[in-house]
Formats: structure tokens, C-alpha cells, sequence
């Protein structure tokens, strides 16, 4: 679970990068994280991670309250949350199952459970045939699969997937977005940072909006068909035209 | 943490060594430099401080005793001397066997020899060598004191110079092993950096998923350890290498060695084995405590 409540961040150059947040994410939700570049996504995922510390305010993630969190236990706080970049961040000198095998090595797993979990976990995301390649050797989408069972091979409370198919063809998006929402199915929280509403429209469920700090919007919407999501897409469109640097940033 | 996790990341480490191999090789070449710098200034020194010792221990002090001193006079005298502190050796040192010396060295003024006759000028003396020429002065006096004694000759100008000579080298030796050192630091620091840096994006992985310092440090820390230990073989034989064909080419300076003294070189069969353990355990750990502590700007995420 989490949970923000009157949570601030403002980093030392005075930007205010979110402003009084509340926000709680039951266990086994899956949300959608929206908003334009510079908006306080990826200030969020930090202060989830415990990267950097709110200004005021409290942050809970899976029952640690992080400003009581000492620099010891944040390790242990990470090894419960499953983290997905846009830029895969996969280690290229070691493989496929070298690179999911590895998160159950930091947490001092048994090296049975890791030859019975890891073949599993690569079969979940479909990549069987390539265990044994390395990273340099998949396509975009492969690797973003390969980071997915990474943060899924430890069982983790949460995953958070920051802007994950943002490096991807956008057929594959649907396909990673899928999986994500089958792995939400099985009970995992999932936290999908993004700021490509073509995929919110087409899923929906529940979607928070962040816009200059501030959550503008945080309800559960239908899909494809739903109003809100075509407005979504209309503000988004006449915000760019006012700020046209989120086009670029978006680009 | 267990056994098994210890023995992966071991293992990790002698793998990284291989798949890093360039950026490896690099912090090799740093510490083997790094190494050959100091050990063989270090070698320098003590070998030049031997040189000096050996000088030394050519210094003579000549204690004349007075006439007509009876023979167990003498042998007291000679007791108490030995039984003195800094000294080395006594010899006494008769004055006919000064005369016959002093007769052979001037063969060639013999007439003035036959114009003595049975005189013999010359008078009883100990010849003796002090352990440490530093407290030459104290020695000496401590020789004058003694009964029967004529006169006490030291040669403060030879220790003059000997012991400048020996404060000036430690000065200079100490001043430049102290900027071997340092230049070793530097270059192993960057090198060890620049090896972290290219490994930061790994590092950072391990931190998102949940791994302690520790466990992102150990295989740095075997890597680091294990390249230092061969950067101190490598410096091993290059020291030795390079110590025999300097000491070859310095034994057969008769003029020099006459000055010095043929002991005064430190053979290395006789240090080899200090030198190794210092080279390969200096290498290993400044290896490993050198690519851990680089981490240290990578691991706060």
C-alpha cells in the first residue's frame, strides 16, 4: 500500500515539485500515473523509492513510514517494490536470467529457488528462447520484459513502471501494458507512470493526474469510450499548445 | 549474508575482472607503476643508507696511552674500553708494531730510520671502531677520562660528513618516497574511479533492487584485491630484474666498492622475501581498499 498524506517535496533550487499530495494506492490496485513532463511523476517515484525525502508531510509504502526509515533499511524497503525504467536499465554484461537472477541474489535467496523461480519468471513475460541472450541482443520490447521480470521475480508489493513502453513500438506498449495488468491480476500493486494518454484512453481504470505539483484529477474511468479520457486528450492538446516545450519533451 | 552468498559474490568479482578487462588491465598498470615507485625508491634508500653504514664503519678512533704504561695496565685499559657502550672493536696496537708499519710504509727513507737507532718515538695505542658515529663525541670523551690515556684522535671531519650525508639522504629519500606515494594515490584513485564510472549504471541497478553497500562493494573489493595482487607480482620481478642488473653493474665498480664496502649493497636473496610479502599484500590492498572506496560517490542513490 501507499499512502502520501500533505506530502511536499522543494528541492534546493526552490522548485516546489509537489505540493500538498495526498494519495493512497490500495494493495492490488493498478493506476495510471499522468502528466506532462516537469509535471512531479518521476519526483514521486523518487520519494517511493526513498531517493529523496519529502519536505513535509508523510509517505507509507508497503507499512514503512519512509521519514522514519533509516539509510540502513532502505535496501529493505526496495527489495519490496519491483521498479520498471523507460531505459530498461539491464545490465549488459550478463544475460537474461543472469540479469533477473541477480535481484534474488541481493536478497541472499536460495540458489534452488532461484533456478526454480528465475525459468519461471522468464515464461511469465514469454522469453524462454532467450535466457541465455544478452541484452545488446533483444528488441526494445524483449527488454522491457526482461526489466518487468526483474521487478517481478521477488515478489515484490509494488511495481512501479516509469514510463515503460516510452522506448517501445507502440503495438508493443499494448502488449506490455497487458502484462503488466495480468501480473496486477495476480494480486501485485502496479503504479504505471506515463505521459501517453493513447494508452489510458484504451485501458482506463483508475488514473491519477499530476499538473504542477498537484494531484488535478484521481478517479477510475472506463476506457476507451470514456469522456474523461477524451478530455484528458483535449487538455493535453491545448496544453501543448500553450507550453510547446512539452511537445518537445514528450517527443 | 550466507556462505553461498558470499561465494557468488566472489565469484562475481574474479568474473568482473574478465568481463571488465580493459578498465582491469588499466588498474593493473596503475599498481604495478604505482608499486615499482615506491618499492624501489624504498630500495634506493636503504641501500644508499646501508652505502653510509658501510662508510662508517670504516671510522677509526686512536686512543694513545701514556709511556712507560705497564702491560696489565694496558690489558685493563683494554677490558674497560671493550666494556664500554658504542663500541665495536679494539685492537691494541703496539708501538713496535707501529714502528715496523711505520718502517715499511717509508722503505724508502731508510737513513732516517738508522739515524734513530734503537729509539723508538712512537708510543703504545688502541685502535678502535665506535657502533654508532652519532654519539662519536660522547665516546670519546668517555675514552679520555680513562687512566694512562695520552691523547684520544677522532676523526670528527669523516663524521661530520657522514652524518650530514645521512640526514641529507633521509630528507631527499623521505621527500620522494612520500611523493611516489602520493603520485601512487592519484594514479590509483582515478584509475579506480574511472573504473566505477564505467560501472555506475550497474551500480545503480543494484541499488534500485534492494542491495546493500556491501554486497555492491565486496566484488569491487575481491576485483580491486585480486588485481593488486598480481600488480605486485608484476612489481616483483620487475624490482628483482632491475635490482640484480643494477647491483651487477655496481659490483664491479672496484673504486666504488673500495669506498662503501663489498658488504654494503643489500643482496636481494637476502630481502626477497620482506619484499614480496610488502608488494604483494601492499598491491592487494591498496587494490581492493582503493576500487571499494570508489564506489562510495555511486552507491548514495
Amino acid at each position: 500500500m501507499v499512502e502520501l498524506k500533505d506530502v511536499s517535496v522543494t528541492y534546493s533550487s526552490g522548485v516546489d515539485a509537489l505540493e500538498h499530495i495526498n494519495l493512497k494506492i490500495n494493495d492490488g490496485d493498478f493506476v495510471f500515473v499522468v502528466g506532462a513532463s516537469g509535471a512531479g511523476k518521476s519526483t514521486l517515484i523518487k520519494l517511493l523509492l526513498k531517493e529523496i525525502d519529502a519536505t513535509s508531510g508523510t509517505v507509507t509504502v508497503n507499512g514503512y513510514q519512509l521519514s522514519h526509515l533509516k539509510k540502513k533499511q532502505i535496501p529493505e524497503l526496495r527489495r519490496t517494490i519491483g521498479i520498471v525504467f523507460q531505459d530498461f536499465r539491464l545490465i549488459s554484461k550478463m544475460t537474461v536470467y543472469e540479469n533477473i537472477a541477480f535481484v534474488l541474489r541481493v536478497i541472499d535467496a536460495p540458489r534452488k529457488y532461484i533456478r526454480k523461480r528465475v525459468p519461471y519468471v522468464i515464461s511469465l513475460v514469454g522469453l524462454q528462447a532467450k535466457a541465455n541472450s544478452y541484452p545488446t541482443e533483444l528488441s526494445g520490447g524483449e527488454m522491457q520484459r526482461v526489466a518487468i521480470a526483474r521487478a517481478l521475480v521477488n515478489d515484490p508489493a509494488l511495481i512501479i513502471a516509469d514510463e515503460p513502453t516510452g522506448n517501445i513500438d507502440p503495438e508493443l506498449s499494448y502488449e506490455i501494458v497487458d502484462l503488466l495488468r495480468s501480473i496486477n491480476m495476480q494480486g501485485t500493486t502496479v503504479m504505471m507512470v506515463t505521459h501517453e494518454h493513447e494508452l489510458v484512453r484504451r485501458f482506463g481504470g483508475r488514473i491519477i493526474n499530476i499538473t504542477e505539483g498537484q494531484i488535478v484529477f484521481d478517479d477510475i474511468m472506463e476506457g476507451s469510450d470514456d469522456e474523461f479520457l477524451e478530455e484528458l486528450e483535449i487538455s493535453r492538446i491545448s496544453e501543448n499548445l500553450e507550453n510547446p516545450e512539452n511537445l518537445y519533451h514528450e517527443s | 549474508m550466507k556462505v553461498s552468498g558470499v561465494h557468488y559474490l566472489v565469484g562475481q568479482g574474479i568474473e568482473n575482472i574478465w568481463k571488465n578487462r580493459m578498465m582491469a588491465f588499466a588498474s593493473f598498470c596503475a599498481l604495478l607503476v604505482s608499486l615499482v615507485l615506491v618499492g624501489i625508491s624504498i630500495l634506493a634508500y636503504q641501500n644508499l643508507d646501508s652505502m653510509i653504514g658501510g662508510a662508517e664503519s670504516q671510522n677509526e678512533v686512536i686512543v694513545y696511552l701514556e709511556e712507560d704504561t705497564s702491560a696489565d695496565e694496558i690489558n685493563r685499559i683494554g677490558n674497560e674500553i671493550y666494556q664500554m657502550q658504542n663500541i665495536a672493536d679494539v685492537m691494541f696496537y703496539s708501538k713496535e708494531e707501529a714502528y715496523q708499519d711505520w718502517e715499511d710504509q717509508m722503505a724508502d727513507y731508510g737513513i732516517l730510520f738508522e739515524s734513530l737507532g734503537d729509539d723508538n718515538p712512537l708510543i703504545d695505542s688502541f685502535r678502535i671502531q665506535v657502533q654508532d658515529i652519532r654519539y662519536m663525541n660522547k665516546t670519546v670523551s668517555q675514552l679520555e677520562h680513562l687512566d694512562h690515556i695520552y691523547r684520544v684522535r677522532a676523526p670528527y671531519d669523516f663524521v661530520a660528513i657522514v652524518t650530514q650525508l645521512r640526514t641529507i639522504l633521509t630528507w631527499v629519500m623521505s621527500a620522494l618516497i612520500l611523493a611516489m606515494i602520493f603520485v601512487s594515490i592519484v594514479i590509483i584513485s582515478n584509475t579506480a574511479r574511472t573504473s566505477v564510472y564505467s560501472r555506475r549504471e550497474e551500480i545503480q541497478i543494484m541499488k534500485y533492487v534492494g542491495a546493500t553497500n556491501a554486497f555492491i562493494r565486496l566484488p569491487f573489493f575481491i576485483e580491486g584485491m585480486i588485481t593488486g595482487f598480481f600488480a605486485g607480482c608484476g612489481a616483483l620481478v620487475i624490482t628483482w630484474v632491475v635490482y640484480d642488473a643494477v647491483s651487477g653493474v655496481l659490483q664491479n665498480q672496484v673504486a666504488l666498492l673500495s669506498v662503501i664496502g663489498v658488504g654494503s649493497m643489500i643482496r636481494f636473496d637476502a630481502i626477497y622475501l620482506p619484499v614480496a610479502f610488502a608488494y604483494l599484500l601492499g598491491g592487494a590492498l591498496l587494490g581492493a581498499v582503493g576500487s571499494a572506496l570508489s564506489t562510495r560517490k555511486y552507491i548514495n542513490v
